[in-house]
């Protein structure tokens, strides 16, 4: 396994690059909730998610449910690294007319595990997923991002009753906990309180950490798993919605703003370096 | 009726193993000797319908074959829209049933009543809806379901108003609408679905007027659908679902650009029910009882041969 610390792979600010490229050439919105899960993705893309023969759709293959489907670009920029997507067709003919990558997650895009958007959806059917492996008595992992915002939705709730009384130890639930939604922070719209300790209560195994330190959330996802309880797993990832461009940070309008010529150069100036040339 | 239903989804989970029982902490008595025979194959999601259909998703990813049970106020109504986005959406193969259609639970209110279901699920690109009328039809609707690994919602009605057929359907392909009798009388037809085609029979039998039972309601063979219009001067189509979006709009699309014919839709005007009452008095209460039935039926002959 690559260490979290010399590898240049998923790198975040390349990562981001991508996005604002796809965002640019796209004319699309949606870029804060991707940037606030950047490095949640590169961390397990990188070093956790295992796929044999680095085949999207192999059988033997751990599950990464992004049932946040607005931060699609994230892991689009995951997928253009894995070769599974290619920068010219897909990066810059994003939105294209008759092009397959849309907006929202889509199933029907392989390596994209379900279509989601619709909030709540992602979460249920991760939970099948995992029943699914614990009956097949496979060890592969499922990990579902959901957003602070989309646990508003009651299926989130059923599903963690579910996934905790049936012991689905090989789920790992990830909230990007980024304070944003729709129309304005979620502690304004509807408070989530002490969400660490609302899923303890659910009987999830519950770390809180640093969302965008990519040592953090590998040490957490490494010693969830090594927990030794037959819990579900949960990680809090506290994150900033738009990270990585100062001017974007908690800003909610970056949830709806699309690119333009010079938003877009200094958005990818404020990168830095690590994000390479553009292509 | 329901013990087909038991005993085809018993047969189907023995024989194989992905066959998947999901409940939404409904069908007490109904699923005793599935538990029984096949414990490991019942899961009872709780009163989650939501999260339930979700799961089936992705269980059915992983390729296993879920039958979602739940009452048809539930499942589909409840859960549209995750039997669209996560099951329809990738044509997985999850099979939901919808038990107590209709007005099944009279007594109980509008919360349990049904009869908007069809006209919900056939708007899903993907779905199939089927409907059978008795138990024959049931086993054969059952087996066809899981045959065709397609999204299926497959529909359970009043279920104790006896047999349609005299023997086990078979050769059953989905779309086929089959003719339960033959009459002398072709001036009007009779086209009907789950309970309402025990109605039909009862009506049919004063003018000797010929009576198709759809088990099938999406896919419908269309061709079929025409010979029958070509045949007769105006079709009665029967359900107990809403006038809307149901078989009568079906037949009604069908005929309407491949064979114009005098179409009467007999089921439930735009209204919830506005009584409590036995399931015959609601029949009454929405002019669908046979009674009433047998009197528009009157109406329309006269009105078919007028024109």
């Amino acid at each position: 396994m690559t260490s979290v610390a010399t590898s240049t792979r998923f790198a975040p600010a390349a990562l981001r690059k991508t996005v604002l490229e796809m965002a640019f050439h796209g004319a699309t919105v949606h870029i804060g909730c991707a940037f606030s899960i950047i490095e949640l993705l590169s961390v397990l893309y990188r070093n956790h998610l295992h796929y044999p023969g680095g085949n999207p759709d192999a059988e033997d293959r751990d599950y990464l449910v992004l049932s946040k489907g607005h931060g699609v670009m994230a892991q689009y920029a995951c997928m253009v690294e894995l070769g599974w997507l290619e920068h010219e067709k897909h990066v810059k003919g994003y939105f294209k007319n008759g092009s397959d990558l849309k907006g929202l997650s889509d199933s029907r895009v392989k390596g994209l595990e379900v279509t989601s958007g619709s909030l709540g959806h992602g979460f249920s059917v991760a939970v099948g997923i995992a029943l699914g492996l614990k009956k097949k008595n496979s060890s592969r992992k499922v990990y579902v991002i959901v957003g602070d915002g989309e646990i508003n939705e009651g299926p989130i709730w059923e599903g963690m009753l579910f996934a905790a009384h049936h012991k689905l130890d090989n789920l790992m639930l990830i909230v990007d906990k980024n304070g944003f939604q729709a129309m304005g922070k979620t502690d304004e719209v509807i408070a989530l309180g002490d969400l660490g300790a609302k899923l303890r209560s659910f009987e999830f195994s519950t770390l809180e950490i640093d969302g965008h330190s990519e040592a953090a959330v590998d040490a957490a996802v490494r010693s969830l798993w090594a927990d030794g309880t037959s819990l579900p797993k949960a990680i809090v990832a506290n994150t900033v919605k738009g990270k990585g461009v100062p001017f974007m940070e908690h800003d909610n309008r970056w949830h709806y703003t699309r690119l333009n010529q010079e938003t877009f150069e200094r958005a990818i100036s404020a990168l830095g370096s690590g994000a390479g040339e553009l292509k | 009726m329901r013990d087909a239903f038991s005993t085809t989804l018993v047969d189907l989970a023995k024989n194989d193993e992905r066959v998947l029982l999901l409940t939404g902490d409904h069908g007490y008595a109904l699923f005793d000797e599935f538990r029984k025979q096949c414990p490991s194959q019942y899961i009872n999601a709780g009163i989650a319908e939501q999260n339930m259909v979700g799961m089936a998703a992705g269980l059915a990813r992983l390729g296993f074959r879920p039958f979602v049970y739940g009452l048809s106020a539930f499942v589909p109504v409840r859960v549209l829209e995750q039997i669209k986005l996560d099951v329809a959406h990738d044509d997985l193969p999850v099979v939901f049933l919808g038990d107590g259609a209709g007005f099944v639970y009279s007594h109980l209110g509008t919360s349990h009543q049904s009869t908007e279901d069809i006209a919900c699920t056939r708007t899903i690109p993907n779905m199939v809806v089927m409907s059978p009328c008795d138990r024959f039809e049931m086993a054969a609707c059952m087996r066809l379901a899981y045959e065709s690994a397609k999204p299926v919602y497959l529909r359970m009605g009043k279920s104790d108003r006896g047999d349609v057929h005299t023997a086990p359907v078979t050769g059953l392909a989905v779309g086929d609408l089959v003719k339960v009798k033959s009459g002398a009388n072709s001036g009007i037809t009779l086209v009907a679905t789950g309970s309402m085609v025990k109605t039909a029979l009862a009506v049919a039998a004063d003018h000797d007027l010929s009576v198709w039972s759809v088990p099938s309601i999406k896919p419908i063979d269309e061709d079929t659908v025409v010979r029958i219009a070509k045949d007769t001067k105006g079709v009665v189509v029967l359900e107990e679902h809403s006038v809307y979006g149901g078989l009568g709009s079906c037949i009604a699309e069908i005929t309407s650009e491949r064979s114009p014919v005098k179409v009467l839709k007999v089921g439930v005007a735009d209204r919830f029910s506005e009584h409590c009452g036995t399931y015959d008095y609601l029949l009454e209460e929405h002019g669908i009882d046979a009674v009433t039935v047998k009197r528009k039926v009157d109406a329309f002959i006269h009105d078919v041969d007028a024109r």
